[in-house]
């Protein structure tokens, strides 16, 4: 299973980050020294001492525009053991999302991730659900272990156009 | 120039008949929330300014986000005053409008007036803090009026809530000569992070501390202010060599008048046209050449 995943990253799915509309990227209830650019881009995710990290609550929204449309395949978070992400939620061309309103719409899709996936194995996707993606918006609900702040080392996307 | 949307909660409960805030602690807020928007506005022309009421038997929105200065001069009159503030439902009712606001890519801001007691624990007041914060919604309140025990530190404990990096901002006031308007213009609630022309003019105008030659402030209008300072500096040069010049004709009028007597007459009338010359000039001292 494992090793299907990963071959089937390597078939023809690029990593989306040259898609980004970073004029776009926003991300609600993140601490100011620790922002969505740590985990996000090239350079500052792949390093583990700089972390995307949560404020008020653990909960974090974030809201990634593409310059143009693509097809989600996959997506791969790193985090730390504790603080690191647990139940994601995925939402595809929903434009300003609050926390108010997440509970509002049913996600595109839902991943709970495992320590292993903390530690490289990426997640797959409903690919059915996620043909026609213009925006993204990640609702990171939880932690693996329900502390205060959520912390994220990496987010990379995987897909094709 | 941050492009902002403000929600503006006034506080029209009874305790706002007191007039220990020249002419009534209601129409001080008024001229306040008057002088608020037209300061916003001046920033970024997109700005955009909602009004609501605290008291009374509901929290009730006057105006939603706009720019339109007038619709908002409108709505602030006729206001009632009754009842009791109601500060979480204020703000929660002022989150709810920012964030249907038009233009998305606008910053929140709240702007609280708190004049009467606040009812609410500190335990509520921080969740409500917290929930802003999450939602990166600044707030600022300006705490007048009624002077509660534990009020004050109530309303800290919901500044410390919300603030996001300095952003979000308490403010005392406590009863006094100055106008609330005045006290409020120097403030960061007007001046935010880096000032703007209209607040310091404002100040100014106001009678503030600050002292700036021919009224214009260097930092505002560096070039006018040049070229105030230089055409004065022109002028003062120019009449102090017309003076020199008056002078030394003057002296050698006198010294000419004693070898030739015959001609009196042409002399005071030399004399004369030297000296109405240089009234002529004194009369131009406060003319000032503008020269771009």
């Amino acid at each position: 299973m494992a090793s299907e995943s990963a071959s089937v990253i390597q078939r023809s799915q690029v990593d989306l980050l040259d898609f980004i509309d970073w004029s776009g990227v926003e991300c609600l209830n993140q601490s100011t020294n620790h922002s969505l650019s740590n985990a996000l881009k090239q350079g500052y995710r792949e390093d583990d001492g700089l972390n995307l990290e949560s404020d008020a609550d653990e909960q974090l929204l974030i809201y990634i525009p593409f310059n143009q449309v693509v097809k989600l395949h996959s997506f791969f978070v790193k985090g730390p053991e504790e603080e690191g992400p647990k139940t994601v939620k995925l939402y595809s061309n929903r434009e300003h999302m609050g926390f108010s309103n997440v509970n509002d719409f049913p996600p595109s899709d839902t991943v709970v991730l495992s320590p292993d996936n903390l530690k490289g194995k990426p997640a797959v996707l409903k690919y059915v659900k996620f043909q026609n993606v213009r925006s993204l918006a990640i609702f990171i609900e939880d932690n693996q272990s329900g502390s205060d702040i959520t912390k994220v080392q990496k987010i990379a996307l995987f897909g094709t156009t | 120039m941050v492009l902002e949307a403000t929600m503006i909660c006034i506080d029209n409960s009874e305790w706002m008949r007191n007039g220990d805030y020249s002419p009534s602690r209601l129409q001080a807020q008024s001229d306040a929330v008057n002088l608020i928007c037209g300061a916003k506005t001046q920033l970024n022309p997109e700005n955009t300014v909602g009004i609501l009421t605290m008291a009374g038997k509901r929290v009730r929105v006057l105006t939603t986000p706009t720019s339109d200065l007038g619709k908002i001069l409108t709505c602030m009159h006729g206001l009632e005053m009754g009842g009791e503030m109601n500060l979480a439902a204020g703000i929660q009712v002022a989150q709810l409008a920012l964030k249907h606001r038009q233009n998305k890519h606008q910053q929140q801001r709240i702007i609280v007036f708190a004049g009467s007691p606040v009812k609410y624990e500190k335990k509520a007041l921080e969740m409500i803090g917290k929930k802003l914060k999450k939602n990166s919604v600044a707030l600022d309140i300006v705490n007048f009026g009624e002077e509660e025990e534990g009020k004050p530190e109530k309303l800290e404990a919901l500044l410390a809530a919300v603030n996001n990096n300095e952003s979000s901002h308490v403010i005392h006031i406590p009863p006094g000569p100055n106008a609330l308007s005045d006290v409020l213009i120097s403030t960061p609630v007007f001046v935010g992070d880096g000032g703007s022309g209209f607040a310091a003019a404002a100040s100014t105008a106001a009678g503030g501390g600050v002292d700036f030659d021919f009224g214009v402030d260097p930092n505002i209008d560096p070039e006018l202010a040049i070229a105030l300072r230089v055409s004065l500096e022109d002028e003062r040069a120019r009449q102090e060599a017309a003076a020199k010049r008056a002078a030394e004709e003057s002296a050698r009028r006198e010294k000419g008048e004693e070898p030739s007597s015959s001609s009196p007459d042409a002399n005071t009338v030399d004399s004369d046209k030297v000296r109405a010359a240089g009234t002529t000039e004194d009369a131009a001292e406060p003319m000032v050449i503008l020269s771009y």
